[in-house]
């Protein structure tokens, strides 16, 4: 047993090296986040930064990167720090140097006016040749090489100009145009994202620990990029829609809260135009559609994977729903308004939408619920049955509490889906596009009892009511022309309550979810 | 040392009409084969020619014994040999394993339970079992306790219970705690009944799993390993509740531990590799002086 080739458990000096790389991954990071905000349209791409524009600088630190990319290589190739490379980078890396490096020759002769085959030559010279720089060489050699290069070669065409603001390329064969604002920062984002990766790797001193560091700064970037996308749609849509949706709200003096659009409707005599009716109409029509899917759902999975013999039956039960989930909503919409309306006083009503929808979730339902059913380890079954208890007792008591947090995520994932539709509730749930007050589904209100069959009638679930999603479809194809206001300010007010609407179902299911996983476990 | 498939299987008759056995041409016989027993006592069950496949995989052969009532019952063997799949039959537990087929007779209180229209939840109600993975459900102490009162109705404790009063919340606790206590785990537990189950250690769920099965009080109880996880304390205390067990239950226990067995039981089986019951006589016979030449070996640590 050599003690001197054991390596540390902890490395506690850090080297100028690690220091140097570390920050070269932190100046990638930057990049990539500056490139997405200037994609993202945040920034321009032409502002100026310490004296020149942002598209230059940005240039410059791709160039600086690139640089140092090489550097880190050749200082470990020759020995000057201490890292663990392995014989080569691997497959594919090697693989993916090829294609962004043959993707880059054919870009560049094309802009050089080379035809085809000249494309095709060069792009296959520079992929080979990155190919053979990756492959062939030690690691440290093989993954910065290809990957500074190319960080170099974008930090000069955009310090050079060669890819400015104002550029643009039409693209032949294409009916699209090209413009320096987004080809910039799309540079800028990938030659960051090697760059990054690269410099993460030199940090980790190579071999399986370069690795490992190396797959983390490209997952966080990458989920990062993702989580910016999200958040700035979100947060575009409350920009636009903010105003709309507090359009005359007030504290009230008593502590009472006004807030008018959520709670008028849009008819003539509303000081503020309101989207209450609609709003409404969507909260019962996904209640609606959940009281129909989720026990019905449940049950049939319930059937299929505790009572069912596993087999041909189930097997085309279970294809049947997955082709069930996958037809489009408007096939759906279909069935309802040929199937249901006739049979519901021949209008659209709130009731056929219910079901209509009830039926767009149900695939899902059972879908999740039977893999959350099968999911309950046997022991569970095994336990119950050997204290004597009988199998529904025990699917009731042990089953099904063990299953409900699957099921629950089935049912936030399609609640999503379904309280946004459009389609299937303009053809069996219709209403007005701008509903009044008065148009507002007062189902509780309207449940009528009678002493002749069916006994009991709700009127309001008969009639046409209006839906979130449906009613900004039909502003929009009435051209936002409606006798209100700012009808531009309603309809962004109404996509952002729709917004909400929808995640606020998420956050009621997600907390039930939450509740039940804890009882489960803790 | 193994037995090779060309070997007979052995014939271990109770009925009095032993047949004398092979046991594979590697065993020398330096004595004769064990050829049955009759245990003392009213027989609680009584297991005739039991055979069971796993698919082509004879798992048990031609296995008889009566299992006397208000007595303990060791099976002891090697890993592999056939003693959870003989615990199962007694409660039909093994009808849940798809591939499991069982022929032969077993009795209980001279009923066939393999006979058509036996209520399966019946049976499990008056022979409990303990299984050899501790597998408790995601629930609390408590209602891990309380699961199979519960489900039989013989405790309320249901909303509408509540609202007509018949809920009978002081039973519930008492039965809770008389089930722990009795399995030597109320001391550890009884300030957090309310918490999961899952969050017990190993050996506390083993013994909750025991408190489960003696809170729903079958008369015939099948404990599978139940102190493979425990400390010697612990082991002490079940080994203690096993005798006590055995005044008023009949118990069959499987153990790896010779010592174990030796203390605990009045008869002891055991099962050699192949699924065969080699020999069955009074715990001291076994221990003692055995018939057979394998049990010997087996005993004296000389048999894998
Ligand atoms: N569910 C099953 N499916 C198929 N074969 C099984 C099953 N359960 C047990 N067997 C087989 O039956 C034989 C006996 O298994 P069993 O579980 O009864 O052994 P055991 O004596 O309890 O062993 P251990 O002491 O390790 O618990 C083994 O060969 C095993 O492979
Ligand atoms: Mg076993």
């Amino acid at each position: 047993m050599s003690r001197a080739t054991r390596t540390a458990l902890v490395r506690d000096d850090r080297t100028l090296y690690e220091a140097v790389a570390g920050t070269a991954v932190g100046l990638s990071g930057v990049a990539f986040v500056v490139g997405l905000t200037a994609l993202l349209g945040l920034v321009g791409i032409d502002d100026p930064v310490a004296g020149v524009g942002l598209s230059v600088a940005l240039g410059a630190l791709l160039l600086a990167l690139g640089a140092s990319v090489v550097g880190f290589g050749m200082a470990s190739r020759f020995g000057f720090v201490d890292a663990a490379p392995q014989p080569s980078a691997g497959i594919v890396a090697a693989v993916a140097f090829t294609a962004i490096w043959g993707a880059v020759g054919a870009a560049a002769s094309g802009a050089a006016g080379v035809g085809t085959g000249g494309r095709l030559a060069l792009g296959a010279v520079l992929g080979g040749t990155a190919f053979a720089a990756t492959a062939f060489p030690r690691e440290d050699v093989g993954s910065t090489a290809p990957a500074g290069a190319l960080a170099v070669l974008c930090g000069l065409s955009l310090l050079t100009g060669l890819i400015a603001p104002g550029w643009e390329r039409a693209l032949d064969g294409y009916n699209a145009t090209l413009f320096g604002d987004t080809v910039v920062p799309a540079v800028v984002l990938f030659a960051s994202l090697v760059t990054g990766w690269s410099a993460a790797k030199a940090y980790g001193g190579f071999g399986a620990r370069g690795r490992n560091v190396g797959a983390y700064v490209l997952i966080y970037l990458v989920v990062g990029s993702i989580l910016a996308v999200l958040v700035g749609l979100v947060a575009f849509v409350a920009a636009k829609g903010l105003p709309g949706l507090f359009n005359g709200f007030s504290l009230g003096g008593s502590g009472l809260v006004s807030w008018p659009f959520l709670t008028s409707g849009a008819g003539l005599t509303a000081e503020v135009a309101g989207v209450f009716p609609a709003l409404l109409g969507t909260i019962w029509l996904v209640a609606g559609a959940v009281l129909f899917a989720v026990p019905t759902g449940v049950g049939a999975a319930v059937f299929l994977s505790e009572y069912a013999e596993q087999g041909r039956f189930t097997g085309a039960v279970e294809v049947a729903t997955n082709g069930l989930w996958s037809t489009p909503s408007i096939v759906f919409g279909l069935f309802g308004a040929a199937f249901l309306i006739p049979r519901f006083g021949n209008q659209k009503s709130l009731i056929a939408g219910m079901l209509t929808l009830g039926f767009m979730l149900l695939p899902l339902v059972l879908i999740t619920s039977r893999e959350a059913i099968l999911a309950v380890p046997d022991e569970y079954r095994d336990a119950s049955a050997a204290l004597g208890v009988s199998k529904w007792q025990t699917v009731r008591s042990v089953v099904l509490p063990a299953a409900i947090p699957g099921v629950t995520t089935g049912v936030i994932l399609g609640v999503g889906r379904i309280a946004g539709e459009t389609a299937p509730i303009l053809l069996t749930m219709g209403g007005g596009v701008l509903p009044a007050k008065s148009a507002a589904p007062d189902v509780l209100g309207s449940f009528r009892l009678s002493a002749s069959p069916p006994f009991v009638s709700n009127p309001s679930l008969l009639e046409a009511t209006s839906a979130l999603p449906y009613q900004l479809y039909a502003l929009i194809t009435a051209g936002l022309s409606g006798n209100i206001q700012n009808p531009q300010e309603y309809a962004w007010g109404l996509a952002l309550t729709l917004l909400l609407v929808v995640l606020a179902f998420y956050a009621v299911g997600i907390a039930t979810r939450y509740y039940f996983r804890r009882k489960l476990h803790q | 040392m193994s037995q090779t498939d060309a070997a007979e299987p052995v014939a271990n008759r109770t009925d009095g009409q032993g047949v004398s056995t092979t046991a594979g041409e590697t065993v020398e016989e330096t004595r004769p084969e064990w050829t049955s027993y009759e245990a003392g006592g009213e027989t609680k069950f009584a297991v005739d020619d039991l055979d069971v496949h796993y698919g082509d995989d004879h798992a048990l052969k031609g296995v008889s014994m009566d299992i006397p009532e208000r007595s303990v019952t060791a099976l002891i063997g090697p890993s592999g040999c056939g003693k959870s799949t003989f615990l199962r039959c007694l409660n039909r537990m093994n009808d849940r394993i798809r591939a499991a087929s069982v022929d032969g007779t077993v009795e209980l209180d001279g009923e066939d339970v393999y006979q058509d229209g036996v209520d399966l939840v019946e049976l499990r109600k008056r022979v409990g079992m303990v299984f050899q993975s501790p597998n408790p459900f995601p629930k609390s102490i408590r209602e891990n306790v309380s699961y199979g009162p519960r489900k039989h109705g013989d405790i309320e404790t249901g909303l509408l219970a509540r609202l007509t009063g018949r809920a009978e919340p002081d039973r519930e606790e008492a039965l809770v705690e008389r089930s722990l206590e009795r399995a030597a785990l109320w001391e550890e537990v009884s300030d957090r009944l309310d918490d999961n189950a899952l969050g017990l250690s190993g050996g506390q769920q083993q013994r909750l799993c025991i408190a489960r099965c003696l809170a729903v009080d079958p008369e015939v109880i099948l404990m599978d390993e139940p102190a493979s996880a425990l400390d010697p304390i612990a082991t002490s205390k079940i080994e203690d509740l096993i005798e006590d067990l055995a005044q008023d239950y009949t118990v069959v226990v499987v153990t790896h531990s010779m010592q174990q067995a030796a203390r605990v039981s009045d008869q002891t089986a055991v099962f050699l590799t192949g699924g065969e019951l080699v020999e069955y006589d009074d715990t001291e016979k076994i221990f003692e002086n055995p018939e057979s030449q394998r049990v010997e070996d087996y005993i004296s640590g000389k048999f894998g």
